[in-house]
């Protein structure tokens, strides 16, 4: 078993306060609407940070932004082309309050970034993060990560692992970073009893059993494989979907992205990357007017083979983690599990 | 403060050394970089792509039309098609665009020695394959015989005059043109570049052929070869699809769970049918 310590609720506000002055702090933070957001700390005192409600927001804008500038370029003339690498700080940044679900979000944006082509942008931010993760105890009302195998309780990838013991948290670590914390901050945590890991045990069994709704995927992944889901499933999502890309932007997998020029001047500007979305009527469109994708029929055909389907097949799991974020954003009504379940009815019948 | 060498991303600048027009939609760029010593270092293979930059229009996806074994610059031929495409054509020979890659994979040129090449191609579908056509025949390791058959809209589209009387002046090869509607003075074959096949008389099991074009051609090609006994591993073509980072992340050109980027852009036809592409 991994080291595991106990760190009192009580000493959990001195021990971000400590953290802070070392790290920018990223934490779940209920606003003055009410949302819960991850949000940036700019003191740890007189905020209230909200570990009871599933933030709003994944952690994907703090490692993938929205937008973010490549590089920049000049070109005074039409002999002189020049491109400037851009100068980026990427302070040392403590998330602290990362759900399972948003944990293996990161950990497959690290497959995707920095398994072939390493991105440099996403490598610095990746390299300066340090993650603290916290088990779900209850699963919120949209959950399927243990459809998606990322929750509710997760052990590997994270540097501190805290699970919610009522008055104290049992921490794990993982990884070095975390390891390095309870080393350079001894007194907030003393070893955990055998109560203490054997408690952490019984409410990862509580948690498996709280989910509402069951939500097949393996069986929606193998269905895909095997070509078995009918075209009438995908023209009937088709025809729902509202060409937003809501489901995209509020997905913690979602990684597609478009790069453009930005004008600054008529001799400069900025080469821009930002999210896209493959539901986007215009992703595949091609200069001169033709789309290898029939919107009318494969709207969002790509969006769930390529979670469910092509990314099992290449890295032996559905990169769907089960957060039901998209469930929640959707007017049209065709989130995941609205697919899934009509695959699995199919199946019924 | 840390200078982030985003050089996954970040071009490098190109002069224009010569811009050959080859009909009214379609121009050859040579080009060098201007950093001399990345220039004597660069290398491609036939079927790769640059993402090309041009001031304020972004960057889009160029196959090398040129043999990389021809020891001059490499050359990038580009049909007018949309924003980034007019402007290209609106520089002169001088200025300067931006190149990263190259990209993607190439045809398999090593083991086409001693083989019978058949290369099938439709308007700017002869860029990518003019690369290959070139670098075999100057390759020490001779093909048994190349035959290229090119399709054009008009007489005026056809593209590539220069290499065409280059090849037909070769009696290492046959090359024969084709156009889709006729024009005063134009005597040559009128019809599709399907219509051109029965010319060939190799026999297909031992030949690999090459087809490039717009999509509706390639299809028909492609079907045409296999009912004449082309086995699926030697009919070989090239997608064309929208991209943006060349590198397999961004996934604008995702092609039943592959990406043309990474995965091709050339593929064999029992590649295709396995993705259920044809």
């Amino acid at each position: 078993m991994s080291d595991t310590y106990i760190l009192k609720k009580d000493h959990l506000t001195p021990f971000l306060r400590k953290l802070k002055k070392q790290n920018r702090l990223i934490a779940p933070v209920k606003n003055s609407h009410g949302d819960t957001i991850f949000s940036e700390l700019s003191s740890v005192d007189n905020v209230q940070i909200d570990l009871d409600n599933q933030p709003q927001n994944s952690l994907k804008q703090y490692f993938l932004p929205q937008q973010e500038v490549l590089f920049s370029y000049k070109a005074p003339s039409a002999t002189g082309y020049e491109f400037k690498p851009i100068k980026a700080s990427c302070p040392s940044t403590l998330y602290f309050g990362v759900r399972p679900c948003d944990l293996a979000a990161i950990l497959y944006m690290d497959v995707i970034f920095l398994k072939e082509s390493k991105d440099p942008t996403y490598q610095q931010r990746r390299r300066n993060s340090v993650l603290i993760g916290l088990n779900c105890n209850t699963p919120f009302t949209n959950c399927f990560c243990n459809a998606t195998r990322s929750g509710p309780f997760i052990d590997f990838g994270y540097d501190l692992q805290f699970t919610d013991l009522g008055d104290r948290f049992l921490v794990q670590v993982d990884r070095a970073a975390g390891q390095k914390i309870v080393d350079t901050l001894p007194q907030f945590f003393s070893p955990a009893s055998e109560d203490d890991v054997k408690k952490q045990y019984q409410l990862f069994l509580e948690a498996r059993g709280g989910f509402t709704t069951q939500v097949h995927v393996d069986l929606a992944t193998k269905k895909l494989s095997e070509g078995a889901v009918s075209s009438e499933v995908w023209l009937e999502l088709s025809s729902r979907c509202q060409d937003c890309g809501g489901c995209a932007y509020i997905c913690p997998t979602c990684t597609c992205f478009t790069i453009y020029d930005q004008p600054i001047s008529d001799n400069e500007g900025e080469r821009i990357r930002s999210w896209d979305a493959c539901t986007f009527s215009g992703f595949t469109l091609m200069a001169g007017g033709h789309n290898p994708i029939d919107r009318t029929c494969q709207a969002i055909e790509q969006r769930f083979r390529h979670k469910l389907q092509y990314d099992a097949q290449q890295h032996g799991r559905p990169s769907c983690v089960g957060c039901g974020r998209c469930v929640g954003i959707c007017f049209g009504g065709t989130d995941i599990v609205r697919f899934v379940n009509m695959v699995s009815c199919e199946e019924m019948i | 403060m840390n200078i982030l060498q985003a050089d996954l991303y970040l071009p490098r600048a190109a002069e224009i050394k010569q811009i050959i027009e080859e009909n009214s939609q379609i121009k050859t760029f040579a080009l060098s970089f201007c950093e001399s010593a990345f220039d004597k270092s660069f290398s491609y293979e036939p079927g790769q792509f640059m993402m090309v930059s041009v001031p304020h229009c972004g960057e889009a996806p160029i196959s090398f039309s040129s043999s990389p074994l021809h020891s001059g610059l490499l050359e990038l031929s580009v049909r007018k098609a949309g924003k980034l495409t007019t402007a290209l054509h609106s520089l002169k020979e001088g200025d300067v665009v931006g190149l990263r890659g190259p990209y993607g994979r190439p045809f398999d040129v090593d083991h086409l020695a001693g083989k019978n090449l058949l290369f099938v191609a439709g308007g700017i579908g002869l860029a990518p394959l003019r690369s290959v056509v070139n670098s075999c025949i100057e390759s020490e390791e001779a093909a048994a015989s190349i035959t290229i058959l090119y399709g054009s809209r008009v007489p005026s589209d056809i593209a590539f005059g220069e290499d065409i009387k280059k090849w037909q002046a070769l009696s290492t090869v046959n090359c024969h043109l084709t156009v889709d509607q006729g024009e005063p003075g134009w005597q040559g074959h009128i019809g599709l570049v399907t219509s051109l096949l029965d010319q060939y008389k190799n026999d297909p099991a031992e030949t690999v052929a090459f087809v490039c074009g717009p999509p509706m051609m390639i299809s028909a090609v492609i079907s045409d070869l296999s009912q004449r006994g082309f086995a699926d591993e030697n009919i070989i073509t090239t997608m064309e699809r929208h991209m943006k980072c060349g590198v397999g992340v961004c996934r604008h050109c995702h092609m039943s769970g592959k990406l043309v980027c990474k995965d091709g852009p050339v593929f064999n036809l029992a590649e295709l049918k396995e993705l259920g592409e044809f």
